[in-house]
Formats: C-alpha cells, structure tokens, sequence
C-alpha cells in the first residue's frame, strides 16, 4: 500500500518514512507544499500524510488544490491543537487530524482505519494458539478450559485479539473498549491489563499477553524459537 | 491636544450653552424694547396733541390763527423730529406748507397712521384728526407727526450691543470654561500620572484613594481590584511557567542523563533496548504533560464547550465508575451514587471531569471505606459533588486546589502519572460549560465537586 508523506519537519519525516516502511507501507515523502501536491496528483495514494506547516504551500492549500481533483484519503498532523484548525482542516476535506505531539501507534491505528476497506468481515470466532474467543456468545478457552471472565476482561481481550500482532497503546485500548479518547490520571488500563492476564497468562507456561514497554500492549503467540 | 480632549470639549459645551443662554435672555430682553420703543412714539404724538387741541378748536379768525401758527413753528424748532401740518380749503388756515404728497394723506382717515415721506429713510407717525369749522375757519385737518427715526436707531444700536454683549460672553464662557474644566480635571491627571507607575512587574502599588474627588472613588476603586486580578493572574502566569519548566525539568534530565550514560561506552544490545523504552516513558509523560497543558491553555482562552447534548448526570456517573471499575475494585473502595439531574454538557469533557474526581477521591480513600457522589438539583444549576473520608484539609489549602500544579504536601511531586492537573482540568472544564467548581472540608469528609448550569 503506497503512502505520501508531505512533511518539512526532517527528522519526523524520516522516522515517519522509515517506521511505515517497516509497517509494510512503500512510502513517498516530500519536503514541501508544492512538491507534494503534485505528487499526490500525479501518483494513485492509499492515504496521505500532510502537515499544516509547510514552506510554499501550506497544508490547507496543498488539501484545497488535492480536493478539486481527488478524493485520496488525508490524514492532516498539526503542531497547534485547536479546535478551530481541526474543524477547518475537516471541513476543508481532511479525512482524520492528529495534533503533534502524537504516538506513533495512533498514526498507524488512524492509517488502518482509513485503508481498512469498508465491509470487512469482522470474525466471529478467534484463535490465539490454544487460546480460542467466541465473540457471539462472548465466551473464551485456554486450551479447551472455560476462561472465567468478566465483561470488561471479555471486552479487553476481544479487543487485543482482534488487532493480534498488533501493539496497542493505553490510549486506543482505552478508546476501543471504554470509549475513553483522552488522557487521564487513572491507570485503568494497566489495572485491567493485569487482571486479564492473571486469568489469561496466569495458570499457562506458553504467555500471550506480552507488554510493550512505553508503548502498550500486544496479544500474540511467541512461540519458543 | 487631540481633538477629544475633555477640556477642549467641555469648553465647546460652555460655548454652546453660553450661546443658548444669551440668544434666549437677548431675544426675550429684544421684544420687549421693541414693544416699549414701538409705543414711544405714538405717546408723544398724542402729548403735543393734546397739547394743542383745544387752541385750534377755539380759534376760528385769522388773527387768532398767527398765534396757533407761532406755537407750531415754535414747538417744530425746539424739537426737531415733530412735524405739524395743516391742510384746508383757505391757504391762511394752513401750516407747514402741505405738498400734494401730504394733502393725498390728509384726506385719508383720521387717527393714529405711518407717513412714508420721500427723503426719509424711516417713516413718520403721523396722529390725523379732523376739526370742523369754526367763525371763519374752514373745517381742517390737522396732521401731528414725528420722525420715528431716532426710535429705529435706538433699537438698532440696542440690537448690535446685545449680539456684541453675547459674542463677548459666549468667547469667555469657552476661556473661562477651558481655564476651569482644566482646573476640574487636575485629580485626573495625578491619577493617570499615577497610573504610568504601575507596569509590570510593580503591579503591586495601587492607586490611593485618598484626597480625591467622590466621582472618581467608583473608578479608582474598580481599576484598583481590576489590577489585583492583573496581579493575581501575572503571579499565576509566572509561578504556572516556573511549575511547568520544574515539571519538564525531571523528565527531560532523565531523557539527557540515561542517554548519555548509555553512549559513554559501547553496551549490549539489550542495554539500548531498555533505554529506548525508558526514554519513551519519559516522553510519554512529556506528551502527556504538554497536552493537558495546551488543554489548560485552550480552556484559559475562552474556548467554550460546544457540543452539548442534555444528559442525564446519574448516567455519565454509572458510565465512569464502569471506566474506573477494576481502580475501585483495587483500592477496595464502593461508591455510592444519590440523586439525580439533567443539565447539557459535552459528555466527553464532563466524563473527564468525573474521572479525575473520582480518581482523587479514591486516592485519598482507605481500603473499606465509602465514597459517596451526589447529584443535586439547585433550582438554576446542578451540582455534582464527591465526597470521601479522610483527613481534614488546611483552610488555607482549600482555594488552591483546583490551581494548576498545587499540592497539599510538597514532597509528592512527580508521583508516577500524577503531575498535578488532574483537579486544575476539572476546573477548566467546569468553566467551559459556564459552571464553577467548589470543595469542602468538614466532619471528616472531603467534598470535591463541580457546579453546572442547567
């Protein structure tokens, strides 16, 4: 999946570009409005990546001149989080806002989202090495023994599953199972993380539940190697 | 002085009412003397008519005439502005040497009427009375007149004195009136004297009260509290920048310091890996920091919470103590929810409002005990207060709580996650639904709560 990353700031450029590339992303970036605008124009993008800030062009010029002719996905970052840049950045056609300073995780998770083509079968029943969820009847096994869970621990574990392989950071756990989308003081997600893997991980060799220090959580299976 | 100056208008307005004031008084004062001098003439008239009647009516020969025609040219040269004439049939019987202009008049009607005589500017009044014939008299008309000019001149002369009086008085009223309107605003040039004294960083001086005219009391008094906000929210602004630089300083010191250590010297793979993650836990913090911060900042600038949907209170209570549930279950606390309200708010900011709240009271509630929320209809704004156990809280402590970085016990800084604007968000929030916080302390319990309209 192609990306455009137009963005001047060279150190979030070349992070952006190297992080999205090991994502499995093949990316482009250009270090200017104009630059990029005739990129965007002249190449077919899954998404584009745009700052606001840029010499030339700024990143609402740069979204105005891309809309009269495309309806590529944009993800538009901003260093100035006010609200009124981020409704003039949607209503200008941007397609999702990020204000800097973001995680790197939540750039992926708002890429996934915007390149996830809609329809996509959501599974009913998932499988983690011997651990196997039934997200109908909301009901998880460990190697075919009945995980006693409670429904925020079934919510959190489907949640993890899910997205298997994936890290997830406090911030879009908190979002997905607790519709929580900012910051807070209390740590409910470590508290819940814990629990789920006293029941999860606890009584088994073979852990699933693995953190991420700094950055969050994943569920996968590491097989010995 | 620009054109706006008080002075220079004040004495504009003097002008103006100076110039009011004599147009009426001289209007006023002008009619009447037109009126007296209007009459003047016609007095006289009738004076030396009446004077003279009887004499002409009893004398009927031409003998006795010469005497009346003496008398009438005596009294023309004493008084220079009388006329007399008298027409009749018989030239002896005449006085005045009547023209054919004066015979046209005489024969008009009899009484009091206005001669417009060629060679005079202004008209004569001339008293026309008939006499009927006497011995050997024809009948006469008998013509008193006088010249009305001197009448005119004296009421011209009183009209020019009166506009000159006026131009005079309305030039001094505005002299004087400057002279004085400076005089009047000399308190308030001390006192803007006074005011360039006081910038920054010396917002501590106040303007003095003392010695200064009641009318401006109102104005010295509200521009000395306006200053005290000033000064309030400058020592905020100041100590708010030394608190966030002290809360960037530790993590950014851990950042440089680890870094650095990990450089000196060439270290295992495993050492750079737990560094990095360190370090991103550090940063995580900054980011946390910056973004409530700029939250905090957005709040100060007035932005308003717009996305208002009417909830019910008791409901986003149940939802955040789900968020908080496996907290609550940890530190073994059980909350209560009393009462119910509805009131519009922006879910998402009053959720976190709540969690804050709740995640203070929890940490300041042992294990077993009870923390209780109520919600309260206030008739025009609805209350949502926590309460939990535990240690009295300092008076002195109470208004600074919901303050950006204030902490009751100094030496708990920089505890994990917790840097200090957990209750200086839930203030921000209350004031972007136009709502207030409040916190008690009392019988053992402490009450933190938020107050919103409804």
């Amino acid at each position: 999946m192609r990306v455009l990353i137009i963005e001047d700031e060279e150190k979030t450029a070349d992070y952006l570009h190297r992080g999205l590339t090991e994502q499995g992303y093949t990316t482009d970036v250009a270090r200017e409005g104009i630059e990029g605008l005739h990129m965007g124009l002249e190449n077919e993008y899954a998404v584009i990546i745009l700052d606001v800030m840029l010499p030339g062009l700024d990143g609402y010029g740069v979204l105005r001149a891309l809309r009269a002719r495309k309806q590529t996905p944009v993800i538009m970052l901003t260093a100035r989080e006010n609200v009124d840049d981020r409704i003039r950045g949607l209503r200008e056609g941007a397609d999702d806002y990020l204000g800097k300073p973001f995680s790197f995780l939540e750039l992926v998770a708002r890429l996934q989202a915007l390149t996830r083509r809609s329809g996509g079968h959501e599974p009913v029943q998932i499988s983690v090495a011997d651990l196997w969820i039934d997200l109908i009847s909301r009901k998880a096994t460990r190697a075919g023994v009945r995980l006693d869970l409670t429904a925020k621990e079934f919510s959190l574990l489907s949640v993890l599953a899910r997205r298997q392989g994936e890290i997830l950071s406090k911030t879009s756990i908190a979002e997905m199972v607790w519709d929580v989308n900012f910051d807070s003081d209390a740590n409910v997600v470590e508290v819940a993380i814990k629990r789920l893997r006293a029941k999860l991980d606890g009584p088994f060799e073979h852990k699933l539940l693995h953190t991420i220090r700094g950055m969050g959580y994943v569920l996968e299976s590491r097989r010995v190697e | 002085m620009s054109s706006n100056s008080i002075a220079l208008r004040l004495s504009g307005m003097f002008a103006l009412v100076a110039l009011l004031v004599f147009l009426l008084i001289g209007w006023a004062l002008y009619l009447q003397v037109d009126k007296s001098l209007g009459l003047l003439p016609e007095a006289e008239v009738d004076a030396r008519y009446s004077v003279l009647e009887s004499a002409v009516q009893r004398y009927g020969t031409p003998e006795h005439w010469v005497k009346i025609n003496a008398k009438l040219k005596l009294l023309s040269e004493e008084d220079k502005r009388l006329r007399f004439w008298v027409v009749s049939d018989n030239p002896v019987y005449e006085f005045g040497n009547p023209d054919a202009e004066i015979r046209a008049f005489a024969k008009g009607p009899t009484g009091m009427r206005d001669l417009n005589l060629s060679g005079h500017d202004y008209p004569f009044r001339v008293l026309v009375s008939q006499f009927p014939a006497k011995d050997q008299r024809p009948p006469l008309r008998f013509l008193t007149a006088i010249n009305t000019e001197t009448f005119w001149q004296t009421q011209h002369s009183l009209l020019t004195a009166l506009i000159s009086l006026a131009a005079v008085g309305i030039l001094l009223a505005s002299v004087l009136g400057y002279w004085v309107a400076r005089i009047g605003l000399k308190p308030l040039k001390e006192l803007s004297l006074e005011a360039r004294k006081l910038t920054p960083p010396r917002l501590s001086g106040r303007l003095k009260l003392t010695s200064l005219p009641p009318e401006l009391d109102q104005f010295v008094t509200s521009f000395n509290s306006t200053l005290d906000r000033v000064e309030q929210a400058y020592s905020r602004l100041e100590s708010f920048n030394a608190d966030v630089a002290h809360e960037l300083r530790s993590p950014l010191t851990n950042l440089i310091g680890q870094t650095q250590v990990a450089l000196t010297r060439g270290r295992s793979a495993e050492h750079y890996f737990e560094v990095l993650q360190s370090n991103l836990e550090e940063l995580e913090r900054l980011r946390s920091i910056i973004n409530d911060m700029l939250f905090l900042a957005s709040a100060d600038q007035g932005s308003k919470a717009t996305q208002l949907t009417q909830s019910s209170l008791a409901q986003e209570v149940a939802k955040t103590l789900d968020y908080l549930d496996f907290i609550l279950e940890d530190a073994q606390v059980q909350v209560e929810v009393r009462g119910d309200a509805s009131a519009p708010i922006e879910t998402a900011h009053l959720r976190r409002a709540l969690i804050n709240l709740l995640h203070n009271a929890v940490q300041h509630t042992s294990p077993g005990q009870l923390i209780h929320v109520d919600i309260r209809d206030e008739g025009d704004h609805v209350s949502i207060g926590v309460t939990n156990p535990g240690a009295p809280i300092d008076g002195e402590h109470l208004p600074k709580l919901f303050e950006r970085f204030y902490r009751v016990d100094a030496s708990r800084s920089n505890s994990g996650a917790n840097h200090g604007l957990g209750l200086a968000i839930v203030k921000a929030i209350a004031l972007m639904h136009g709502g207030t916080v409040f916190v008690r302390s009392e019988d053992g319990v402490n009450t933190f709560g938020i107050n919103l309209p409804c």
